[in-house]
């Protein structure tokens, strides 16, 4: 948790749900992917990241997310985004041509 | 000039002298033109000798059995206090005679062993000449070794107090009249003693230690002249004490008492001088010492933040004490809002200024754990319980909220705030008050909240600015709420400068004074201009300061996102690659124009060229999210040009 943003993760048998929520930038996209490799286990098959309660997201905190999507294909781990269609962040996901690199769907 | 007066002086005091011997014109138990002669080489430098020459002889051609018997003794008078003189300076005799050690060189420098010189010349010339016979030598010898000693313990320290009233500072008319009393009463006292059958001379003395002991050199040294004077002439006159006796015993009581007189005052004044500066040092030092703590535990500087403008002010006492304890701070919020604190530590001095530093980073501290005021007194409070700190704490801390104007606030025993709306109208803040931190055992702190509006002014200070000795806190009150409703328009600096030169007064400052002023800025009235400091915490206070202002702009939340997300990525660039290890700020101004906003991103470093981190998407983010994104490079810095057409009036 940093005071911009929180992460919290939900553990099922094989699947791993990470939320995050409120802002990602330069000053924490960092600490945030931090929290998010370390609470993703590593026999945990599939990672869902719920971007749903992320109100802001700017290119450190994309390249945050490429290169956790790096860490975890190393780790032989399947990562999934959720953006919904009216965040406000869904705009940036598609810009940067991250959802060319990871599966992003609207909702869990 | 200056030599002129020297001879005339020196001529005057030698008449003075000769009308003051005992016998004939010969024994002179009193000498004062050789003190004349030592004080103007001390005060105007030793090259003043011809001077003394010539006075010395014109006075000695008359007494003297011819011309080369005149011209000996002129000799021996000028060389004797030109030695005194060269002693003294070799052995850096300081002439404000404030230290023993100077006293003492006066003594047996410039008194006893000069004079062997003049005394000596003086009675041989007066054997060769024929004056004496051998026979009479030694008391001829002795009389005037003592005569010209005397002159110069009485007369020297004298002429040198005189310069002190124009080196020190000046005397109040208090001790003027403490001056006046004690001359009075010691010519008084001689002039008794000097007509008086009983020997009385002994009450001088007393009346000399009381000008040494409270006027110092300045009255001790006018003090023993007089009371020798008296006595010299009364020895002369037979009167009183010397109306019996041979002139033998005449001479050595009065030689005995010129020389108490002499000794007691300014040896006692040097004394008291020397023990006064110790005083006035240690003094002095504290008072520095706790004037350099206390500012270094203030903020060096008032943060930017958009929203405000800020202005400080810490005056220290000016007295030696009185310093410490006062502080005001201002903690930058993660969320953009802003912790304020000014407080006052009970007490004075080093410890208060400690105590002072401990708690201001307390506050800081609790404010950035959980920022609000009820939070940060309650978390103060006990830390100082816990600690066993006995000093009291009188501390106002707010938060406050520049986007909305929101202030939370809780006093715990401190003067009220102060609030002067834009239309100059003034009002205390006087709720949520409780006692001061640290005094009892459980405390609640309330809080109260206000909403400041655009324009509004809050002055927060510290009780040394509206207490004032013979006021009452309330005209203090009163009279900061006047100033403040009369010059309601001028800046905050100039506004606090002017409390504090109005307020605090000419005659010095009582009581520290610690001030903190915030004006609340329109962030919406407008174009947008914020100043930030380019570091990565800013970030998210420049979003929500345009937030705020796109908000009330009405443009729909589509536009907000990419404009944030464009200005953000323009801002994230600055705080990367504009400077290098000493941060710079950043200018973020955006302006509406018919159907567009106008976003400029402008900072003052040498920019370098944005490395391959983040991907490098910044520009390219930029670019798809405006319509336009200029990039101007100038030898200040460089500036980013965005902008983008809006729908307004209604949600996208």
């Amino acid at each position: 948790m940093t005071d911009l943003a929180t992460v919290d993760a939900e553990h099922a048998p094989g699947e791993c749900a990470v939320r995050v929520a409120g802002e990602i930038d330069l000053s924490n996209a960092r600490d945030v992917l931090d929290l998010v490799t370390r609470l993703v286990p590593e026999e945990t098959r599939r990672v869902v990241v719920d971007l749903s309660g992320v109100d802001y997201l700017d290119s450190a905190a994309i390249s945050m997310l490429f290169r956790l999507a790096e860490t975890l294909t190393r780790r032989r781990q399947e990562l999934r985004l959720v953006v919904p269609d009216a965040s406000p962040v869904r705009a940036v996901v598609r810009l940067t041509q991250l959802d060319r690199v990871v599966p992003v769907t609207s909702s869990l | 000039m200056t030599a002129l007066l020297v001879a005339v002086g020196y001529y005057l005091g030698a008449r003075l002298g000769l009308g003051l011997s005992l016998v004939e014109e010969n024994v002179t138990p009193l000498w004062p033109p050789t003190g004349i002669a030592v004080a103007a080489f001390l005060l105007f430098g030793r090259s003043l000798w011809p001077a003394v020459a010539v006075a010395a002889f014109a006075v000695n051609l008359p007494i003297s059995e011819g011309l080369p018997a005149a011209l000996a003794t002129a000799a021996g008078n000028t060389v004797a206090p030109w030695v005194a003189a060269l002693l003294l300076e070799r052995v850096g005799f300081r002439r404000q005679l404030d230290r023993l050690r100077d006293a003492a060189a006066v003594v047996f420098l410039g008194a006893l062993a000069s004079m062997l010189i003049s005394a000596t010349i003086g009675s041989l010339t007066l054997l060769a000449s024929g004056a004496i016979e051998v026979d009479r030598l030694p008391s001829a010898w002795a009389v005037w070794w003592t005569g010209d000693a005397m002159g110069v313990l009485v007369v020297t320290p004298f002429l040198l107090s005189l310069a002190l009233f124009r080196e020190l500072p000046p005397w109040s008319p208090v001790r003027w009249a403490e001056a006046v009393a004690v001359l009075a009463t010691l010519t008084a006292v001689s002039l008794a003693a000097a007509y008086s059958e009983r020997q009385l001379l002994f009450l001088v003395l007393p009346v000399v230690g009381w000008a040494a002991w409270r006027l110092q050199l300045r009255a001790a040294a006018p003090a023993a002249l007089v009371a020798a004077m008296v006595a010299t002439w009364s020895a002369a006159r037979g009167l009183g004490p010397f109306h019996h006796g041979s002139l033998l015993e005449q001479m050595l009581t009065l030689q005995a008492f010129n020389a108490c007189i002499a000794l007691t005052s300014f040896i006692f004044a040097a004394m008291v001088t020397e023990r006064m500066r110790a005083a006035e040092d240690r003094a002095t030092r504290d008072h520095t010492i706790a004037t350099i703590l206390q500012r270094s535990l203030l903020p060096a500087g008032m943060p930017e933040v958009p929203g405000v403008t800020l202005a400080a002010r810490y005056v220290p006492a000016t007295s030696d004490v009185q310093v410490g304890g006062d502080w005001y701070d201002v903690v930058p919020l993660p969320g953009g809002q802003l912790g304020l604190a000014i407080g006052d530590v009970a007490g004075h001095g080093l410890t208060a200024a400690a105590t002072m530093g401990q708690v201001r980073m307390a506050v800081r501290a609790y404010a950035l754990q959980e920022p609000s005021p009820e939070s940060v007194l309650t978390g103060v409070h006990r830390l100082m319980t816990d600690l066993g700190m006995p000093d009291m704490v009188t501390l106002t801390y707010l938060l406050f909220d520049p986007v909305t104007g929101s202030l939370r606030l809780s006093n715990a025993g401190h003067p009220p705030a102060l609030v002067i709306d834009a239309g100059g109208r003034t009002s205390y803040l006087e709720s949520a008050m409780s006692p001061p931190v640290g005094v009892t055992a459980h405390a609640a702190y309330p809080e109260v909240e206000h909403v400041l509006a655009p324009g509004t002014t809050l002055v927060l200070y510290t009780d040394g600015l509206v207490e004032r000795r013979g006021v009452s806190i309330q005209e203090g009150l009163d009279s900061l709420a006047r100033l403040a409703t009369e010059h309601a328009e001028d800046g905050l600096e100039s506004l606090c400068d002017l409390l504090l030169g109005s307020l605090l007064g000419d005659d010095g400052v009582q009581d520290d004074v610690a001030m903190l002023v915030l004006r609340t800025v329109s962030l919406v009235d407008g174009p947008l201009d914020v100043r930030l400091e380019a570091v990565p915490r800013s970030l998210r206070l420049m979003r929500a300061t345009l937030r705020h202002w796109l908000r009330a702009a009405d443009i729909g939340s589509a536009d907000e996102h990419d404009i944030l997300l464009a200005c953000g990525e323009a801002c994230a660039n600055v705080v990367q690659h504009a400077y290098g290890a000493t941060p710079g700020v950043m200018e973020v101004r955006a302006t509406l124009v018919d159907h567009g906003v106008h976003l400029s991103v402008r900072d003052r470093g040498s920019w370098r060229p944005a490395a391959d981190r983040g991907g490098g998407w910044g520009l390219q983010l930029m670019r798809e999210l405006m319509d336009s994104v200029e990039v101007l490079q100038d030898p200040e810095g460089t500036e980013v040009l965005m902008r983008r057409t809006v729908d307004t009036g209604g949600g996208a």
